[in-house]
């Protein structure tokens, strides 16, 4: 267990330098863009050079880049990651009130995703050419070609305009319900701590087409890569050795899938990192308030503070799921199981 | 308590709620009760600050200013349909002014104050609020160069009378002092309320008020989520004008177009705005939603040339390209025909003296080539059209059709699609030689749009129009009282531009809201918002 521990400090050591390394990258890039932000903010007809000169000074940017890097720094230190001017409000204010609701959609997506991909990986791996591996074909080439707002608007298009079965899709829940008191930002777990069941079935409902919508997303390379990874540990000698040696189907097949574990492992952290990221759009087509569509607007407005923040959050996500899935490597391989 | 209670009390703090109306559309629980009138509003953004003199304040922003604070006058409105109004640019109302003198010819303004007003917090409306507020308007960046259009430039023209009298000043009579101060440049903020929140390095309490109202106006905020949806709860106090009916209104933001439209025309929200053109004439033939479209005239689409760099600085090219552009397949795929041509009059001599009106150009591939001939690109050149990522909808199928049209007078188009970010700076630097853009001004007078639109260095140049001539004429027409010599000099300034084609005008775009029915008395104001105060709505 120290040992553990151990690794654990280490990693987060070992991450420091990377953070640090997104904040100055991401700073630099933003100036680097040729967008001034001060002649955006100064969008009403009839203002001019001196209006703009205005504005960039009192937006600081009129010093030079280290020292505006060097402020920015210190701020970020003191946990500041200074002011949107697209809502108006503080950085870490914003980001804090939608990452929740990110979380709230990747995390569910992804389990679902989980549930319906590994196993369908599995039985068409031990299948093919059945009409389940054709069927995870199917979804494999659906879910990389079909773009994700095309997914989600298809399904408002048939569920709630035409059946009339989902709710309005925009937003988290019922403008008419009271909100639960904020716990942990999330409204399932908040809705559940108050005992709102009305809360909570308008939550989930609204829940329902966005997951969807991500799930397809997320299904397709997690299946894809499902099947190929027991395909290959299928055809691996110790597999036909088990088989020569007459072991039990089950015996087979649980070791092939402990083999084939390292890949999807892999993918499950990639695909997670990557849904967390660039949901926006399915943020954008259920008006549903993530991170993901505040960095958009963000990078659309040359807001830099927002955009700095949203990368600096990522850098910060990105470490955490590569440490599980490095934790996760040691259970399934004995190999880098020993974690010295 | 129950839904309802809540909704009857409002202003709960520290709601975090995004919206829906699957269990109990708000409206029609509320349209029996006379008074207890909810509305819900469906926007493309949400407003992004609360201080009308705020940087970079955007376009939902001033739907909230209007909302929130009172001015001294509001511009008057005129019946268009019935139950539908716009805003009437030439004449005014008291709004926090119960009354208004004109006096030495015009050279001072004098406004009194209801009595009765207060903030929201109580404190009464004093003639030093309208002052603070207007010095603090011409002190700020944002604001000060829109007052100064109205002549509104310096705090020694201002005087408080008694506490419910104020005096304003000028050295002449400006026909632009009443529109400013109808604008939100010209809101009334709580004087102490701000300065309560000011600091030493920040006199004016900007950062403060960008995120706090003080305000007096119809509506309170009772809840504002930055980037998702503001609720608004009348100010019952409000002495301005008529309680307005309304009593809450829930503004969301629902960025994707399908998603408002559905909401609409399911019933579950009440106006929507910000309709993209290809929906609007599908929802015009839904009997569930009444649409409502307006001309807008104080703003336009046009393609814009840098006329200070080769080949645009010959005006024979610009004309060339001015009788090439296929204006019909444009205006019907772009906009599908939503909106006032400005093309294809069929005289050069302008018919009246406003504007923008209809340039006298038509698609005419003969003559485009001849121009172009003349000017010595007969075998034609190559060169770049750009335009915003954020203006797509409308921009790429302007752009594919001038790409293709220009093609066949031997001009090579390039299309570049600029980020929104960068768009307005590479416009004020004045890098881009030949692209399509849209803007509106504040105000109808035709050498106002000329101040603005052909002469300066800044954005609004758009043509990079340097014209002594018309600088002239403009400088004339700014100060002239008499009717017949206006028009006479602004017919001439629109024969300058009709020739010189710093830009070319497209069209007037059209403003459409899409509303549950039984919503009515909406008033189209300048800024496209939704204004509370006038509307209703029947069960």
């Amino acid at each position: 267990m120290p040992a553990i521990l151990g690794f654990i400090g280490r990693r987060c050591l070992a991450t420091l330098p990377v953070l640090a390394g997104a904040v100055v990258f991401t700073f630099v890039v933003m100036r680097l863009l040729p967008a001034d932000p001060a002649a955006f903010l100064a969008s009403g007809p009839g203002m001019g050079q001196a209006e703009i000169e205005a504005i960039r000074v009192s937006m600081g940017l009129d010093r030079s880049i280290p020292e505006q890097l060097a402020i920015y720094a210190g701020d970020v230190l003191r946990g500041d990651l200074g002011r949107s001017y697209t809502t108006g409000e503080a950085v870490v204010d914003d980001l804090a009130a939608r990452l929740p609701a990110s979380l709230e959609l990747t995390v569910t997506a992804f389990l679902l995703a989980i549930l319906v991909a590994l196993p369908l990986g599995v039985v068409a791996a031990t299948r093919p050419g059945s009409v389940i591996d054709h069927l995870c074909r199917a979804i494999a080439a659906a879910g990389t070609s079909l773009p994700t707002f095309v997914v989600g608007l298809l399904l408002i298009h048939v569920f709630y305009s035409e059946l009339g079965w989902a709710p309005e899709p925009v937003g988290r829940m019922d403008v008419m319900l009271i909100p639960p008191p904020v716990v942990t930002g999330s409204l399932v777990i908040d809705a559940l701590l108050a005992g709102d069941t009305g809360v909570l079935a308008s939550v989930l409902g609204r829940m329902v087409l966005p997951c969807l919508t991500m799930t397809a997303f997320a299904v397709a390379p997690l299946a894809r890569i499902t099947r190929g990874a027991m395909i290959q540990v299928l055809s691996a000698d110790f597999v036909t050795a088990a088989r020569a040696a007459g072991l039990p189907r089950r015996m087979v097949l649980t070791r092939a899938l402990r083999n084939a574990a390292v890949p999807v492992v892999t993918t499950l952290g990639m695909v997670f990192s990557y849904m967390l990221g660039a949901n926006v759009l399915v943020e954008k087509v259920f008006a549903w308030p993530g991170i993901g569509s505040y960095a958009l607007d963000a990078l659309m407005n040359a807001d830099y503070a927002p955009v700095q923040g949203f990368v600096l959050l990522v850098a910060i996500a990105f470490t955490l799921v590569n440490l599980a899935i490095d934790l996760l490597y040691g259970l399934i391989d004995p190999r880098v199981g020993r974690i010295g | 308590m129950d839904r309802r209670d809540f909704l009857k009390t409002g202003g709960l703090a520290g709601l975090f709620l995004s919206v829906g109306g699957v269990s109990l559309p708000i409206g029609r629980a509320f349209a029996r009760e006379g008074d207890d009138i909810t509305l819900r509003v469906l926007a493309e953004d949400g407003p992004n600050s609360r201080d009308p003199h705020g940087d970079g304040v955007n376009r939902a922003a001033l739907g909230t200013f209007t909302n929130i604070y009172d001015r001294l006058v509001n511009f008057d409105r005129i019946e268009v349909a019935p139950g539908l109004y716009r805003y009437d640019y030439l004449k005014f109302k008291g709004e926090l002014a119960e009354s208004w003198e004109v006096l030495e010819d015009g050279r001072v303004l004098v406004f009194h104050l209801r009595r009765d007003a207060t903030f929201h917090d109580g404190k009464p409306v004093t003639a030093e609020d309208v002052r603070w507020s207007l010095e603090r308007g011409i002190n700020l960046p944002a604001s000060k160069r829109q007052l100064s259009t109205g002549s509104i430039t310096s705090a020694d023209q201002f005087e408080v009378v008694d506490a419910h009298t104020f005096r304003m000043r000028f050295e002449k009579a400006d026909r632009y002092t009443m529109p400013n101060l109808a604008l939100s440049f010209a809101s009334v903020i709580n004087a102490e309320a701000v300065k309560a929140n000011a600091t030493a390095e920040d006199p004016w309490g900007r950062e403060w008020l960008r995120n706090n109202a003080a305000g007096g106006g119809a509506y309170k905020v009772a809840n504002w989520t930055a980037g998702q949806q503001v609720i608004y709860d009348r100010f019952d106090d409000w002495k301005s004008g008529d309680l307005p009916r309304i009593r809450r209104a829930v503004v969301q933001v629902v960025p994707a177009a399908p998603a408002r439209v559905a909401a609409v025309t399911k019933g579950d929200a009440d106006v929507a705005l910000q309709l993209p053109p290809k929906d609007v004439a599908a929802i015009d033939a839904d009997p569930k939603v009444d649409l409502i479209s307006l001309p807008v005239t104080n703003s336009f689409r046009f393609v814009a040339f840098n006329t200070q760099t080769a080949p645009f600085d010959d005006v024979r090219v610009r004309q060339a390209i001015a009788f090439a552009l296929p204006y019909d397949a444009m205006f019907q795929g772009a906009i599908f025909g939503r909106g006032t041509p400005l093309y294809g009059a069929a005289s050069d001599q302008p018919e009246t003296s406003a504007f923008p009106q209809p340039y006298p150009y038509a698609t005419d591939l003969d003559r485009a080539r001849a121009l172009l001939a003349e000017a010595g690109h007969g075998s034609g050149f190559e060169t770049s059209f750009s335009y915003n990522v954020a203006d797509a909808i409308t921009a790429d199928p302007i752009a594919l059709l001038v790409q293709e049209q220009l093609g066949r007078i031997g001009i090579r188009v390039v299309i570049e699609k600029v980020p929104a970010a960068q768009w307005g700076t590479l416009l004020t630097e004045k890098k881009v030689p030949f692209y399509v853009e849209g803007s509106s001004a504040w105000f109808n007078d035709p050498d106002y749009f000329f101040r603005i639109f052909f002469q300066g260095d800044w954005r609004w140049n758009f043509g990079a129009f340097r014209n002594e001539e018309l600088g002239a004429l403009v400088e004339k027409a700014r100060w002239e009282t008499d009717k017949d010599t206006y028009e006479d000099l602004m017919r001439q300034a629109i024969r300058i531009v009709f020739r010189e084609l710093p830009i070319m005008p497209l069209w007037l775009p059209a403003f459409d809201a899409a509303l549950k029915p039984g919503v009515t008395d909406f008033t189209y104001y300048i800024h496209g918002q939704v204004d509370f105060r006038p509307l209703d709505r029947k069960a």
